[in-house]
């Protein structure tokens, strides 16, 4: 999910300042035992969601997977220890999941990785390249729906030759299919003036 | 604008024991020149010649004053290049990202490049695409953000390898009018000699050498009889 235009007084906030915000705020949610205050909290976070104006529509799958996660938890919790102790730590972290929304859905990808490079900068003393890692990131966010219409194109293609149920036949062209994609994207990042030893600098 | 000449001088180049291009001379003036040929003739490296994605064996490539051996860089940022597979070009998640990075490889601040994007966005008038996630778009509207990436870094001539292959027929058309526009050099790479009918030049490439330079209906006339159309 990544953060459409957002033009609230959150995504007019540094990006540093507010996954330092969440990074806190998920430490102190550990810290509270009362469900009530997490309750409390959770209508807080809501709150927030809603203040900067993030669409319903945009959580929709995610909250919907998010609650299935949760319920397995609460079950197996609520059976190996209590049923308030996985109350407690149901709403930490549906809390927690809705301060990060609040953040991730107000923060631009391209602020994001920026952030990222500077937190990740100390890693040049060890000959690692943030700029390089982030560029990483981006392309397999960016790469990983481009791989799935490959598999199923293989995947059909195979079915209508009657070898759906043979590995081999699907990940064969799959990896040959996703080196020439690499092939491909790694010419249109030189043709587009990327140098990665300029990010060393 | 002032379209910088492109010379080709003697150029072979040969990947491994094979020989892909041989002995090729041209100089390009023209503000859109087609390349045509059979598959595997050489088109595309001859393409990438002209933005130093591939260099010559022997023989210089020069880009205005510049010798593509020697200064890629620079050429980059003078020749843009489009793909034959936008999903491929497309680098970012998100279309007004993709459309930056360029612009971010070419040390523009991060004001200036929101105003480019901006630009660009409305210059091929798709505006309405610019917080859409990447992998949503169709072919068409694909192949308009890979212009729009290429378009916002404003080089003087771009390059598009068989850019209508994937594409269906309004899309072509809509393709076609905006290549029309470009203030730019546009060569084109393609099998759609349609394309080619307003073009200045019209390049036969087969068997990695020039079978035919002249004007577009000549060379296409000289490529059907070739491929016994």
């Amino acid at each position: 999910m990544i953060a459409a235009h957002n033009t609230s007084y959150l995504a007019k906030l540094p990006a540093g300042l507010k996954f330092g915000a969440l990074l806190a705020i998920s430490i102190g949610l550990y810290l509270i035992p009362s469900w009530q205050a997490l309750v409390v909290l959770l209508i807080g976070s809501l709150l927030l969601l809603f203040s900067a104006r993030v669409k319903f529509q945009q959580l929709r799958t995610a909250l919907i997977t998010l609650l299935l996660i949760l319920s397995f938890v609460f079950i197996s919790l609520g059976m190996q220890t209590n049923w308030e102790n996985a109350w407690v730590s149901v709403l930490r972290l549906l809390t927690m999941c809705m301060f990060a929304y609040a953040v991730s859905l107000t923060t631009t990808f391209d602020a994001m990785l920026e952030l990222f490079q500077q937190v990740a900068s100390p890693l040049r003393y060890v000959g690692a390249n943030p700029a390089q890692i982030s560029l990483g990131l981006s392309l397999a966010i960016r790469f990983i729906p481009e791989l799935k219409r490959v598999y199923l194109e293989v995947r059909e293609a195979q079915h209508a030759r009657g070898l759906a149920n043979n590995p081999l036949a699907v990940a064969v062209p799959l990896v040959i299919r996703s080196l020439r994609i690499a092939d491909d994207t790694a010419e249109a990042l030189e043709a587009r003036g990327y140098d990665s030893a300029d990010k060393l600098k | 604008m002032e379209l910088p000449e492109i010379q080709l001088e003697q150029v072979t180049v040969s990947f491994e024991d094979r020989t892909v291009l041989a002995d090729i001379n041209l100089t390009l003036n023209e503000r859109r020149i087609g390349i045509i040929g059979a598959n595997g003739a050489g088109k595309s490296t001859l393409s990438r010649l002209l933005n130093a994605l591939v260099v010559p064996t022997y023989g210089t490539v020069r880009v205005g004053e510049m010798n593509t051996s020697k200064h890629a860089k620079q050429i980059r940022r003078d020749v843009g290049f489009v793909f034959q597979n936008p999903a491929n070009q497309i680098i970012m998640p998100l279309v007004a990202d993709d459309i930056a990075f360029g612009l971010k490889n070419l040390g523009l601040s991060k004001a200036d490049r929101k105003v480019r994007v901006e630009q660009t966005l409305d210059e091929l008038n798709i505006k309405h695409l610019a917080d859409r996630e990447s992998h949503t778009l169709s072919g068409g509207e694909q192949q308009m953000v890979a212009l729009a990436a290429v378009i916002a870094m404003q080089p003087r001539t771009i390059v598009f390898d068989e850019p209508t292959t994937m594409l269906d027929l309004r899309n072509r058309l809509r393709f076609q009018r905006e290549i029309a526009q470009l203030p730019q050099r546009a060569i084109v790479i393609t099998h759609d000699l349609e394309l080619l009918e307003d073009f200045d030049r019209v390049l036969v490439v087969t068997d990695g050498t020039i079978a035919f330079d002249g004007l577009p209906a000549d060379a296409i006339a000289h490529y059907r009889q070739w491929s016994h159309v």
